[in-house]
């Protein structure tokens, strides 16, 4: 089915709505603001923008502008004369609306679902698959691969290099990343390296990485790679009947995913018939042919509308012909083993069925045939929306799956209970396990009260929900109720009098707590300071000595090696100024005296911290641990601001969740101590669950369309004090 | 102080019991299950089911706050506890005041209620004058019935309960008589009103424990490698001690 104007359809695919989020580096939109079709350019300029599709295109096109070509390794942006804006140029910011880009007939555009990006480290994100448990887990590959990159050299900041998201080339699907994950690195993101126990970089729990570009090593002589890896043209000369030019993607389709997902847009200039094979194949195929006529091969041929699969050289009918213009794509669900072609947006029937896509042991690849000298595509490995509205088929998928577990009983977990019974349990247990007393009391009676109202035979007694007075669950609130206040010192000597060998026999958790008291202090000390900075008194420093104290201080923190030093100046230079500003305070007025002493008051603070501060050093300077160390620095460095809880790098040490944190690890260090699961059931459960769906994420099955992030999010958001 | 050796120790293995593992409990043991996910689940638990008191001390001791007031949650609690106790006119009446428009909007729902009350009606008439329930069921029940297949099989068999003596019971027709089916109905009933308000229609924590029957039942079907039996550890700890609950 031809569109008598393909412009518009395509503008529609890149112009979707991008809801304020980074614009899109690699969209191709910057042909799109290029000047009107009287400048009559074509072709001139660098433009160098991955993804951007436009090559040189027939009339009508004119206005489209500039041919990407050329290998663009770095992202530089472009500010040739007036034709290329960079990509985050603030233009960009007409596709975060819903306008039409370009006034006249069948220029406007609807979005197909979110956008795509690809992050300033080179991570690609493809719409469908946020959310997802894959990509969960791939972030933290990257994330884990960046931080071991950034601790062997120096921060190379964000340039990052184009692939840094992917390893390149792989022959299969298992382990495709060889440094060892970073201890701290755990399920979830690293965001604290203290807060997570190091993690085994077990083979098992790897995924293979999304295809992200063409791979010029592995493609036929007659094809080239173009426009940042995601363009190819035919370079050869015109072939005899069976050869053909054929080229795969960098890497296989991740089974992981679910369900898997490229478009491939025809730029060729000609009309006449185009002969070119859009599908995927495992690394067996040969490249001097089509794919789908050879074995391991499957593909949707655009000169005459066939599928061929894995070898058969006739292939059957199944769609439209398609052409210059057309954008074509691949959908393959691992789930049902099937896959299917859209056209211009349109879904197509199912094209092909076979297990073997779920075979573990063969890898396949996106992959395009070309024959003609002039033959030229590019492909969305989602680096941009997509035309077809893949989010909602992978909606579709996931809503299959919840659907089954919704109706699923749940008897056999803990039998003899029903659902609720059992919830009620989970809940209570935990409720009791981690000391809250109060509400652990409060809904039992609660529960009472139902089985009391329900009970309909007088004779027979309900029994009492019995919570054992559980002294120790007492004794564990109080502890915690100490340090959810900030009261570390409380905190410290309740669970030495309670819980005496504790804190001797856990030293990362009395590490920590020591680090809180530290935090807390500095917390104190800002959040005195801002409510004097509100009454415009700055109450840094007042009194000579402690200026000094604050030098001597500092000189010993800048013989840590690395970053510190730039903090240190800073803080340096804000001492110095606040000494001056110190003589404000003494006006006489009664106002100004209360402000003086709480200004005297935060300066006392500060000593204490600084003096706490040392003695920690101190206590732990032997400690091998880099850990330890790095902790240390990061706490330390919070004293260099005046006011860290208004600087977003650091003010997250500063976080009440630390707290929670800290409560929730001497919890769990007493109650192993006493012998008990230092898990509830309910957590079990969790952790279980977690577990269960990795397994079953593996083949691309049902495991991979939910996550317990999935559930979690369904939850309207609470905050913690 | 080592800490790492520390640390090492502390991530290991949660049960002191034996001490060849299964390698699914190692890993296990290696996940961990966020404190402030558990919490967000017990809360949104809590407060959808209806359990205000605790739901307050829950957000107190754990230093919580949920996003939005719940307005509703102490009506649902009480309209949950008249259900359960067999009043269900004072059920309706206090429905109607909390969300007039629900028994409206929701035809099944409102039959299943007077339902209800017919059965409350001729439990209490057992062996004295079934009138009072023949009244009803003419007045509120037999319209309804009268333009729905379902109403009507639903009203015969409830009708039926005046004829067979309690002891005699088909199990179906013994089913009206348990409370499962008061405390069904309050949970249904629960369940509409927060839809209604919330836009949900029962507490996350009801579908993460299904995904986890699910989870299991998928992988074993799979043949995955898995122990034979998968504790929760509900019942007491690892060292066989008395759970910390009992009923």
């Amino acid at each position: 089915m031809t569109n008598p104007n393909p412009f518009p359809r395509r503008m529609s695919s890149f112009a979707s709505a991008n809801n304020g989020s980074r614009p899109l580096r690699s969209a191709g939109f910057s042909h799109l603001l290029n000047p009107p079709p009287d400048s009559g350019s074509h072709g001139s300029g660098a433009s160098s923008h991955a993804g951007a599709p436009f090559s040189s295109l027939d009339a009508g096109a004119a206005h489209l502008g500039n041919a990407p070509h050329g290998l663009d390794e770095g992202r530089r942006s472009h500010r040739t004369s007036g034709a290329n804006l960079p990509s985050f140029s603030r233009a960009f910011d007409m596709f975060t609306s819903k306008e039409p880009l370009l006034a006249g007939p069948n220029m406007t555009y609807s979005g197909v679902g979110s956008s795509a990006s690809v992050s300033k480290t080179g991570f690609l994100s493809p719409s469908y698959l946020r959310g997802s448990g894959y990509l969960e887990k791939l972030a933290e590959q990257h994330k884990a691969k960046l931080m071991a990159d950034r601790e062997t050299t120096m921060s190379k900041g964000s340039s990052g290099t184009v692939f840094a998201g992917n390893t390149g080339n792989t022959e299969s699907r298992s382990v495709t990343l060889h440094t060892k994950l970073p201890s701290g690195i755990h399920r979830g993101v690293a965001l604290n390296l203290i807060e997570r126990p190091p993690a085994s970089a077990e083979l098992e729990d790897v995924v293979s990485p999304l295809p992200t570009r063409w791979n010029s090593d592995d493609k036929d002589h007659t094809v080239e790679v173009f426009g940042d890896g995601y363009e190819v043209k035919y370079t050869g000369s015109k072939g005899s009947e069976h050869e053909a030019g054929a080229i795969r993607a960098d890497n296989p389709m991740p089974m992981q995913c679910g369900v898997y997902y490229f478009e491939v847009m025809l730029l060729s200039k000609k009309r006449e018939e185009n002969i070119i094979a859009i599908g995927f194949e495992t690394r067996k195929a040969q490249l001097s042919r089509f794919p789908g006529w050879e074995g391991e091969s499957w593909a949707y041929h655009g000169n005459d509308g066939k599928i061929f699969a894995s070898g058969s050289n006739s292939g059957r009918l199944y769609g439209p012909t398609y052409g210059a213009g057309d954008t074509v794509g691949c959908l393959m669900n691992f789930r049902t083993n099937q896959v299917l072609f859209t056209k211009n947006g349109e879904e197509l029937e199912i094209a092909f069925k076979d297990p073997s896509f779920k075979d573990p042991t063969k890898s396949f690849y996106p992959a395009v045939g070309l024959k003609r000298p002039g033959d030229h595509i590019w492909i969305n490995f989602g680096q941009v929306p997509f035309q077809y509205d893949i989010d909602g088929y992978m909606k579709k998928q996931q809503k299959m799956v919840t659907d089954k577990i919704r109706s699923t009983d749940t008897a056999n977990l803990a039998p003899p209970l029903n659902d609720t019974e059992l919830i009620q349990q989970l809940v209570l247990q935990f409720l009791q396990h981690d000391g809250y007393v109060g509400t652990a009391r409060a809904f039992a009676e609660e529960i009472h009260m139902e089985k009391q109202a329900l009970n309909m035979d007088a004779d027979v007694p309900v029994e009492g929900v019995n919570i054992k007075d559980d002294e120790d669950a007492n004794n564990r609130q109080q502890i915690r109720r100490a340090i959810l206040e900030g009261d570390i010192d409380q905190a410290l000597i309740y669970t030495n009098q309670f819980y005496p060998k504790v804190l001797e026999e856990n030293g990362q958790v009395y590490f920590r707590l020591r680090c809180r008291k530290f935090i807390e202090m500095i917390r104190r000390e800002a959040e005195m300071n801002s409510s004097l900075q509100e009454a415009g008194v700055k109450a840094k420093s007042t009194s000579q000595p402690r200026h000094h104290t604050g030098n001597d201080t500092q000189r010993t923190y800048s013989q840590n090696p690395g970053g510190e030093d730039e903090l240190m100046t800073e803080g340096e230079e804000e001492m110095m100024d606040t000494e001056e500003d110190g003589s404000e305070l003494r006006t006489g007025n009664p106002e100004d005296e209360t402000m003086a002493m709480r200004a005297a008051g935060v300066s006392e603070l500060c000593q204490d911290a600084l003096e706490y501060g040392q003695e920690l050093r101190d206590e732990f300077k032997n400690d091998p641990s880099h850990e330890v160390s790095k902790h240390l620095n990061e706490i330390f460095a919070l004293m260099a601001y005046p006011n860290p809880l208004e600087v977003k790098e650091v003010a997250h040490l500063l976080d009440g969740k630390g707290r929670v944190a800290v409560a929730e690890e001497l919890n769990s260090a007493i109650l192993t101590s006493l012998g008990k699961s230092s898990r509830a059931a309910l957590e079990n459960l969790y952790a279980q669950t977690t577990v269960l769906l990795e397994d079953l994420r593996k083949d691309g099955g049902d495991g991979a369309f939910v996550t317990i992030q999935n559930v979690i999010d369904d939850i309207p958001k609470a905050q913690v004090n | 102080m080592d800490l790492h050796r520390r640390v090492q120790s502390q991530t290991s293995s949660t049960s002191t019991a034996t001490p060849s593992k299964h390698a699914f409990e190692t890993r296990v043991a290696d996940v961990k299950s966020p404190k402030s996910d558990i919490n967000a689940l017990i809360l949104d638990y809590l407060m959808m089911e209806g359990y205000p008191k605790a739901a307050e001390k829950f957000q107190k001791e754990a230093n919580l706050k949920p996003r939005q007031e719940d307005p509703t949650i102490n009506a649902r609690q009480q309209i949950q506890h008249a259900i359960h106790v067999g009043d269900i006119q004072k059920a309706i009446s206090d429905l109607n005041e909390l969300d007039p428009g629900i028994l409206d909007s929701d035809p099944h729902l409102h039959f299943s209620l007077l339902r209800l009350q017919l059965i409350e009606l001729i439990r209490n008439a057992r062996g004295y004058d079934p009138s009072a329930a023949i009244n009803f069921a003419q007045e509120k029940l037999a319209p309804r019935a009268a333009s729905n297949e379902q109403f009507l099989r639903e009203l015969e068999k409830t009708m039926a309960l005046l004829i067979f003596p309690a002891d005699k019971l088909q199990p179906d027709l013994a089913a009206l008589l348990h409370s499962d089916l008061r405390r069904n109905t309050a949970a249904q009933v629960n369940e509409v009103v927060l839809q209604r308000h919330t836009e949900r229609r029962e507490a996350a924590i009801r579908q993460l424990v299904r995904m986890r029957a699910w989870a299991e039942a998928s992988c074993r079907s799979k043949k995955g490698n898995l122990p034979d039996r998968i504790e929760l550890g509900l019942n007491g700890d690892d060292n066989g001690n008395d759970p910390m609950v009992t009923t």
